[in-house]
């Protein structure tokens, strides 16, 4: 096709070619083009086909409102071709085609409409029962648009920003530059955004007069659109991102939107968030369809499509069109096109009078057929357009005219989205036929055209005001200019008529009011029939506005044919909801730059370099064990007759001090918290309302007022705020510090663990000197200060050495150098694990669950019931729960034939019922046999009661018996030692 | 398939005595009803829904359904749940689209696989068929799955569930309110409870924007709102927080996911509906709130699940997002109670983000219980006093609490 390259308005730059490849074809188009207008220009007519029916469909809209013109680039499907600029290489499919669309095997679909009325589906195929799978894979199979492979790689580079403003201006049309430009005067941070890859909106594409009242000279609004951008760019304060679409608006004025990048871009797609205080939606129109008889058909397109192709893109439509219209954009786009070559056999207007008598007089001129109160009625031709009828709109008479292109539209519908995702509640307009908020949202104001303004001036008037009330929300005093500019815009034309006008007198089988789900208006009169009264049941029902193109094409024209046909429901005329994104958006655009953020100790990597696998284990990467063998019997062994090093970092640590610290102890941790001294550790837990344990760990005094403990690694996150809202209410004078990730934590473990530290440190470690449950504070190598607590979790002679981060790795270093000689190894948490299980101690969440209390596992000794004015957190229901029935309780077992395995994690334990489950259950090497732990029924809970064990493969049974706990060193001696 | 499709439930006039009021044309309130009038002869049975049935989370729900639950509270419930969906498509004559593709839960490290083999193990002594399943069949069953080691949570194995699948809500909601209507049920969309009458203990009628109705029964199955209509017109406090849960779908695509995905660490569950769209969703942002506004960080956060587990996702484009109310008890477990302390007062809430899948057989027992008085065994584990009582149900694993606090 030839391009047209001479247009003031061009966009293209015919010079400049471009290569792609379609359906196995090597095409060219040029520099500018989208995809859509490169296959257009390569003769491209029909660009796939429709969901239900396969009829063929083609361009119809340049803005992507609808699926029509997806098409699948490079691998990915449902690429709008409209809004896609071409790039060198592609290579593009059409979507929905068995062959090619031009010839779809599956075109007879088309004739089938009769057997699918508005929700067929539900009425029929269950019937019979067993044909039911079979429909199921037919209706998979032909739902659906794109295909993607299940290993397809999205490539390119993926980034967001976070930006702040003082006023964001949603579209960048005449009203929104001019609502930009007027805020940014008032020296504000604007930020605006254009979905286009230009500004200029309406006035862009167009050679129509623009008139300023002061000044003579004339300009054309194409020119005018060029000097407002060109004022932008000289605005310092102003940041303009076209190409850029706005998808979601938040409370408090939080904006979201995404950036198409170019060539010299270091993105392909940007997400953005943009806080502003102030909003100003100037989004303009998009055309609102005419329904009439095939109004699918290729051929069939909308004014601005017709009108943009032309003077944007420099190609023709067709060469034989008809126009049916509702507005005067329509009239101004048969002007151009007929003085562009085009032959225009006729134009119908809705409208019965209203139009400009202006272009009225041009058409004269030019000799063009002018049909006042006609419409399209039926379009013809078997897969792009031959014929139109055309009808006066009650249908008494008709008119047939061949052409290649039919252009028509309702009329405009205005792009409130922005708004009602604001959460603007719209109401019918009955002047404009626009469906416009009642109330704006706050610190939100709407300008341009999508108000129903027509004439240049009220258009970029509106935005002066619209930009001079956001300007005023962020705290410049603007009253009087604002008032004069009120006055002004009320002087000037105001919105003008709108046609109500929606569906031409037919029966309307072939009349799609929705595009992408093949929806008809014959469909919606069915929904109606079955009961469906309210707009937003129809478009449940009959599917219409939720595909691809969500509410693009059906949004306006639902609610106004269901109050048409549907006057004594009584219900308010109401559109259905919009939801974000406005615009679809690639979950890689979403997902922007991918952070992990996940926390590493100041030991990680040394303990990777010995081998550790290192896991994710809640925020943190931790050492789950330190060879392949997943027993890891000899870390475990080495602990027990040697030494081990464990990173404990990531439990949680805290300072609380303050005349009150000891108060919010008391009332969150179950055990007697005054009796905390300053050389000895306490060990205790917190319990929620229900008693159930939350959180393990110890407490110690390091002076008056002042103490220092630990929690799980999985309450580090949770325990300040645990306390400040147990205290909230008492004005209690306290602090409260996480430490969590300012201190280090090594545990030493196994009865060699006193030759290593002593090694490091002139400190008296001797277990006179520093006896088990102790608590020292020392220096090793006399530099590094760290706070040492004998504790017995994994149940051997150890000592945990609390260190400043800064220090830990050096630390961690000296402890492995001293302990080379005698064999010390590290051990991970698996190790620990076992460890902990033959001591019979407990890891919350493994041993417990949600509800399960501190009686329930064991442990009602930690609790100290003689401090009810400390109010402590779950001790109301400790005291209800203690003797309670029917409770799950923690026991330990051991398997009655002690060479058979253990079983897995998880098993459940069972008789006619199930009774209880596995938590934990290992093969012990200390004892050389299987231990578990489990929660069962009390009834289970006396020791030498017979378990019967149910595993997840369903298999045989395992047999158990309760045993008492611990497994392992019962006295504790090794502790002691 | 070619007679005139006919209303599929009938308009009829507020009348001002009903044998049962049931506040609420959500799943629960329209299955209930639909029992009270098919199982029990009740005729004289009107369900109140303030704006149009389905409005509630019976509309905004993801339809995932399944029988792998980790109780024998709960597992003969959901059991009984699943198999009523093929008896129910023919009971009504309406399809609703059950398609059981089953579902496949991820575990992404040992801790969870061991949770997921207690399901496994509970759900198999039930006879409900379910599996532990390695990477490498995970990666059978959805070729999409990114089983490889350089992702957050690297796929440990997964839970696989046969049975489960996904059931077109719109069709259930319709099914149900089709089915009642036929046998009588008087639907009032557009009405609201605006309180509830006691006298001496026992229901004595119901007051509505449109007129004050007697009954000696009153079913609050008012989902989001029933804890604080319980609140407000009965004086109950019931253990709810309500938060908004939201969901959302990308472009409809040729069949890519065969099966139900979910992950508790990602926080992401994904499937292919019947249209050919993925939908997807999560757990809730921890606040309560009593609205159904999306927020932006939620659908990121949805990409970013996706891109990592599902990678082929990140050339798909997410098309719409919704929100809709989940109301939470402490346990994640429903209450089902009924006269006490009220006598003909029943309740059947705190269904959250999971009231879907049980609703059909809910309102089977419930509608039982409401006729006969007595509180069916299936249904006394779920009794308002357990919370009273700390005993709190097994449902959730660990310590997930969604109260105000959190
Ligand atoms: C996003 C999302 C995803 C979900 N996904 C799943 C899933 O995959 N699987 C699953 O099993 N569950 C899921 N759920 C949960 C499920 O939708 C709910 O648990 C279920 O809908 C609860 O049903 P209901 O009948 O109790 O309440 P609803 O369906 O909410 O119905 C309550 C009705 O009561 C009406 N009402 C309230 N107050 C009054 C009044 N005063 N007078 C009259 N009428 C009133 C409301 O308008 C509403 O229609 C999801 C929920 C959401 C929001």
């Amino acid at each position: 096709m030839n391009r047209l390259n001479r247009l003031p308005t061009l966009r293209v730059n015919p010079s400049e070619k471009l290569t792609f490849n379609y359906i196995g074809s090597s095409c060219q188009g040029v520099k500018g083009d989208t995809v859509a207008t490169a296959l257009y220009a390569n003769d491209v007519r029909i660009f796939g086909r429709s969901l239900k029916y396969h009829r063929p469909r083609g361009l119809y809209s340049m803005d992507g409102e609808c699926s029509n013109c997806c098409v699948e680039i490079d691998g990915i499907p449902n690429v709008r071709a409209e809004t896609t600029l071409l790039r060198n290489g592609m290579n593009i499919r059409p979507q929905n085609v068995r062959k090619s669309p031009d010839t779809d095997i599956m075109g007879f679909m088309d004739k089938m409409d009769w057997a699918m009325p508005a929700g067929f589906y539900y009425r029929c195929m269950h019937k019979p029962a067993k044909l039911w799978p079979f429909f199921l894979k037919q209706i998979r199979k032909a739902a659906g648009l794109g295909r993607i492979s299940p290993d397809f790689h999205m490539k390119g580079r993926y980034d967001e920003i976070y930006p702040n403003a003082d006023v964001c201006v949603i579209g960048g049309g005449a009203a929104g530059m001019t609502a930009a430009l007027t805020a940014a005067g008032q020296g504000l941070r604007v930020i605006l955004l254009e979905s286009r890859p230009w500004l200029g909106g309406f006035f862009d594409y167009r050679t129509a007069e623009y008139t300023p009242s002061q000044e003579g000279i004339s300009r054309t609004l194409c020119e005018r659109a060029r000097e407002l951008s060109e004022q932008l760019e000289n605005a310092p304060n102003v940041r303009t991102f076209v190409h850029t679409a706005m998808i979601g608006a938040y409370s408090n004025n939080l904006i979201t939107a995404f950036q198409t990048g170019n060539k010299s871009d270091a993105f392909d797609e940007r997400y953005m968030e943009i806080r502003a205080k102030s909003v100003v939606v100037a989004t303009g129109c998009i055309e609102r369809p005419l329904l009439f008889d095939n109004n699918d058909r290729p051929g069939v397109m909308q004014v601005g499509c017709a009108h943009r192709l032309a003077q944007t893109y420099g190609l023709l439509p067709g060469e034989n069109a008809v126009f049916s219209v509702g507005h005067d954009l329509g009239l101004e786009a048969v002007l151009d096109l007929y003085d562009m070559g085009v032959s225009v056999a006729c134009v119908a207007d809705v409208r019965e009078d209203g139009q400009d008598p202006h272009l009225l007089e041009k058409l004269t001129e030019r000799k063009i057929p002018f049909m006042r109160g006609w419409t399209a009625h039926t379009a013809h031709g078997s897969k792009t357009l031959e014929k139109v009828t055309l009808s006066t709109l009650s249908g008494a008479q008709h008119r047939e005219f061949d052409c290649d292109t039919l252009v028509a539209s309702a009329g405009l519908t205005p792009v409130t989205g922005p708004l009602t995702l604001a959460q603007a509640k719209l109401a019918y307009d009955n002047h404009t036929g626009f469906f416009l908020p009642e109330k704006l949202p706050e610190k939100m104001y709407a300008a341009g055209r999508m108000l129903g303004l027509q004439s240049p001036l009220s258009i970029e008037t509106s935005g002066k005001l619209a930009g001079l009330s956001a300007a005023a929300d962020c705290g410049t005093s603007l009253e009087h200019e604002i008032k004069q500019t009120r006055e002004e815009l009320r002087n000037l034309a105001g919105p003008v008529r709108g046609s109500k006008f929606v569906t031409a007198p037919v029966r309307g089988q072939k009349s799609f009011i929705c595009f992408d789900e093949d929806t008809t208006v014959k469909n919606i009169d069915q929904a109606i029939q079955a009961g469906f009264d309210a707009p937003e049941l129809i478009k449940r029902f009959t599917a219409a506005g939720t595909g691809p193109g969500q509410g693009g094409i059906p949004g306006h024209n639902l609610p106004l044919l269901v109050s048409q046909w549907h006057t004594d429901s009584g219900l308010a005329v109401q559109p259905t909801t919009v939801r974000p994104p406005l615009v679809p958006t690639y979950l890689a655009t979403y997902a922007g730059a991918k952070h992990d953020m996940c926390k590493r100790t100041p030991a990680y990597e040394s303990q990777k370099k010995a081998g550790g696998v290192m896991q994710r284990a809640g925020v943190w990467k931790r050492a789950r064990r330190f060879s392949d063998d997943i027993r890891c019997q000899e870390e475990v062994e080495n602990v027990r007759s040697n030494v081990g090093i464990l990173d404990a970092s990531t439990l949680g640590k805290f300072r609380i001090f303050g005349p009150d610290a000891l108060r919010a102890l008391e009332r969150v941790y179950v055990g007697d918290m005054s009796k905390v001294s300053e050389a000895k550790i306490r060990y205790s837990a917190m319990c929620n309302e229900d008693g159930c344990l939350l959180d393990d760990g110890v407490v110690v005094r390091r002076g008056e007022n002042d103490y220092y403990f630990t929690t799980s690694t999985g309450r580090a996150g949770q325990t300040v705020e645990w306390i400040r809202y147990h205290a909230r209410y008492e004005n209690w004078d306290f602090s409260i510090v996480n430490l969590t990730d300012a201190f280090g934590v090594i545990n030493l473990a196994g009865p060699n663990a006193r030759k290593v530290l002593e090694k490091l440190t002139d400190a008296d470690v001797s277990n006179a000197a520093f006896p088990f449950a102790g608590y020292r504070e020392f220096a090793i190598r006399d530099t590094i200060p760290v706070r040492v607590m004998r504790l017995g979790f994994v149940g051997e002679l150890s000592f945990e050495l609390h260190v400043p981060s800064s220090f830990m790795q050096t630390l961690w270093e000296l402890i492995e150098d001293a302990g080379k000689p005698l064999g010390i190894r590290n051990f991970g948490l698996e190790a620990q694990n076992l460890l902990r299980m033959e001591k019979g101690h407990v890891i919350i969440g493994s041993e417990s669950e949600q509800r399960t209390t501190l009686h329930d596992l064991g442990l009602g000794f930690l609790w100290y019931r003689d401090k009810p004015q400390a109010k402590t957190v779950g001790a109301v229901a400790l005291r209800q729960t203690e003797h309670q029935e029917g409770r799950l309780k923690l026991i330990g077992f051991r398997m009655e034939d002690a060479s058979s395995r253990s079983p897995k994690d998880g098993s459940v334990i069972v008789d006619s019922t199930i009774r209880g489950y596995v938590c934990s259950a290992r093969h012990s090497f200390a004892l050389n046999e299987p231990i578990g732990m489990a929660l069962a029924e009390p009834q289970l809970a006396d020791t030498d009661t017979r378990l019967e064990i149910f595993e997840d493969s369903g298999d045989d049974r395992l047999y158990a018996k309760v045993v008492p706990m611990p497994f392992y060193d019962p006295e504790g001696e090794k502790l002691r030692i | 398939m070619f007679r005139k499709s006919e209303r599929l439930w009938g308009k009829a006039p507020l009348m001002s005595d009903y044998d049962a009021v049931i506040i609420g044309g959500g799943l629960h309130g329209l299955a209930t009803a639909y029992y009270l009038a098919r199982n029990h002869g009740m005729k004289n049975i009107a369900v109140i829904e303030k704006r149009h049935i389905g409005f509630g989370g019976a509309g905004r729900n993801t339809a995932i359904v399944r029988a792998n639950q980790r109780t024998k509270e709960n597992l003969s419930l959901y059991k009984e749940g699943l198999e009523l969906w093929p008896k129910l498509t023919a009971e009504l004559d309406y399809n609703l689209m059950f398609y059981n593709c089953g579902n496949l839960n991820l575990a992404h490290s040992e801790a969870a696989l061991s949770a997921m083999r207690m399901q496994v193990a509970s759900a198999r002594f039930f006879g409900i068929e379910s599996h532990i399943a390695d990477p490498k069949e995970c990666k059978e069953l959805v070729p999409a799955l990114n089983i490889s080691e350089d992702i957050t949570y690297p796929i440990f194995g997964g839970m696989y569930h046969p049975p489960g699948g996904i059931v077109r809500h719109d069709a259930v909601v319709w099914g149900l309110a089709k089915g009642a209507a036929k046998l009588g049920v008087h639907i009032h969309q557009g009405t609201e409870v605006l309180g509830i009458n006691v006298e001496k203990g026992k229901i004595t009628s119901v007051e509505t924007d449109q007129g004050t109705i007697s009954t000696p029964r009153v079913l609050n199955a008012a989902g989001g709102y029933s804890a604080s209509l319980s609140y407000k017109m009965l004086g109950i406090h019931l253990p709810v927080s309500v938060l908004t849960i939201q969901a959302m779908v990308t472009q409809p695509l040729k069949p890519l996911l065969d099966h139900v995905v979910s992950s508790g660490a990602y926080h992401c569950y994904a499937n292919q509906t019947l249209k050919g769209e993925i939908a997807t969703g999560a757990h809730m942002d921890p606040w309560p709130n009593y609205t159904t506004q999306t927020t932006a960080h939620y659908i990121k956060h949805q990409a970013e699940a996706l891109s990592e587990f599902l990678p082929c996702l990140r050339g798909v484009r997410f098309m719409r997002i919704w929100g809709g109310l989940a109301d939470m008890t402490p346990d994640m477990a429903p209450i089902m109670d009924g006269n006490d302390p009220i006598e003909g007062y029943y309740t059947d809430c705190g269904w959250g983000y999971f009231g879907f899948k049980s609703a059909a057989v809910t309102g089977k027992y419930m509608a039982q219980f409401m006729a006969d008085g007595e509180c069916p065994d299936m249904l006394r584990p779920f009794t308002l006093r357990r919370f009273e009582q700390h005993r709190l149900m097994g449902e959730m694993a660990g310590t997930v609490v969604y109260s105000p606090w959190n």
